[in-house]
């Protein structure tokens, strides 16, 4: 969506400057960062503006946070969309029940779930595909794969599973925590945090 | 419970980052982070994993007004046009949403400004969120407005100050930062504060020795940076209480 021929900028070092207070670090920053934010920041809320807003929180904290973020435990990206995920399942979870008694037909879902492309199930089959263990992950049944979908990319909980894929609650945890090891299992084969 | 036992500490990690750990067992888990480095190597990991599934996520470019937004509540100095109601508003919108980020700074504003401020106006703090210990000053102008934010580890070497509002030193002189000891004993010499802004200032000794007597911090405007044993050569332009956050 937003290809760029210049190499991308150094978001370590960029981390570093905003955590000396170098307000020309932080632009840069941003604008590398920004639309892929967003993206998970939508995926999890359904909703432009709502994403639009936890996405400028998350770069509030962002500026007044960098001195913590350690780069020895996570890459640039992994630490902003984690800050951002978290801020968009706060705001989901803090918004469900008025949004529940006031909206009854929730139109950008049904938007969302329209189109093929962007449900959960294929942005998994994506991601796995895209960090070549898909034929490792194949060991999970459809049930187990779309538990963990929808765990990941819409922020939902072992009840909103449940009743999203019509199982127990007990079911979808097992599915979720199936998905879980096995992620772990395919991921430390191929080498990626073992 | 025992979270640290290596396989619980690494399935609460993973639902935690996944988000499925919720409610009580979220927010007990969080003060365990908070402590425990094995927790957030535990963490770090689960990220990085999930980070497979992002790459996935298709980027959706946001609209301008959200930079333009995050700058005004960022940088207001750079809208100086702000409407003056909008002014203390904007401070103290700023002031809240600092408050979900930890750090003492962010906690010693709230506890300091909020409370100053509006004394029945009582904030708690999430409970995941447990400040270092530290020393903090907040020091206000001669109208009663807070101005500088110092903080400093207990056990650390470098003050941070933050510049609440600017502070107007006129050419040919700094603004140097003193310490007022609890006996009333002649202030000594911490460092220069920038005239906005933020910044770092490089301690003689630890903070617990230079700061386990000392009540109230102050700025004057001095021709130059005083050197040890200086004693202050102009009327303090700050002033504010210097306390101990343990």
């Amino acid at each position: 969506m937003n290809p760029t021929s210049v190499p991308p900028p150094d978001l370590s070092a960029l981390l570093a400057r905003i955590a000396l207070r170098e307000r020309a670090a932080f632009e840069p920053l941003y604008r590398a960062t920004c639309a892929h934010l967003l993206g998970v920041a939508y995926r999890v809320l359904n909703d432009r503006d709502r994403a639009e807003d936890v996405l400028q929180e998350a770069f509030m904290n962002v500026w007044h946070n960098a001195a913590g973020y350690r780069p020895d435990v996570a890459a640039p990206m992994t630490w902003l969309i984690n800050i951002v995920r978290n801020k968009a399942i706060d705001a989901l979870r803090s918004g469900k029940t008025e949004r529940a008694s006031t909206v009854a037909l929730d139109d950008e879902a049904m938007a969302v779930a329209g189109d093929p492309a962007l449900e959960p199930q294929r942005l998994l089959d994506d991601g796995l595909t895209k960090a070549r263990i898909d034929g490792c992950m194949a060991a999970l049944n459809a049930s187990q794969r779309q538990a963990l979908a929808l765990a990941y990319y819409r922020g939902m909980v072992h009840t909103d599973i449940a009743l999203a894929l019509n199982a127990p609650v007990g079911t979808a945890k097992a599915w979720v925590r199936r998905g879980l090891d096995k992620l772990k299992d395919c991921l430390g084969a191929a080498g990626v945090g073992a | 419970m025992n979270y640290l036992q290596p396989e619980r500490l690494d399935r609460l990690a993973r639902e935690y980052v996944l988000g499925t750990l919720t409610g009580g067992a979220r927010r007990r888990f969080e003060r365990v982070l908070a402590a425990s480095p094995a927790a957030s190597l535990a963490v770090g990991a689960w990220q990085q994993r999930f980070s497979v599934l992002a790459a996935s996520v298709p980027p959706m470019q946001p609209r301008e007004a959200t930079w333009q937004q995050l700058e005004r509540r960022l940088f207001p100095a750079a809208s100086k046009d702000m409407p003056k109601a909008g002014g203390f508003g904007a401070w103290l919108a700023g002031l809240l949403s600092a408050r979900s980020l930890g750090g003492a700074l962010a906690g010693v504003l709230l506890c300091l400004a909020v409370l100053r401020l509006q004394p029945g106006l009582v904030v708690p703090q999430p409970p995941s969120e447990s400040l270092p210990q530290s020393y903090v000053g907040l020091l206000s102008d001669t109208e009663g407005r807070p101005a500088v934010l110092a903080s400093s580890l207990r056990h650390g070497r470098q003050l941070s100050v933050k510049l609440l509002q600017p502070v107007a030193v006129p050419a040919g002189r700094v603004a140097q930062l003193w310490a007022l000891p609890r006996d009333g004993s002649a202030p000594f010499p911490v460092g220069v504060v920038p005239d906005h802004g933020s910044g770092v200032v490089a301690l003689a000794d630890s903070s617990e020795t230079l700061f386990f007597n000392v009540t109230r911090l102050a700025v004057s405007l001095e021709a130059a940076p005083a050197q040890a044993g200086a004693a202050p050569s102009a009327p303090f332009v700050l002033i504010g209480p210097c306390v101990k956050l343990w």
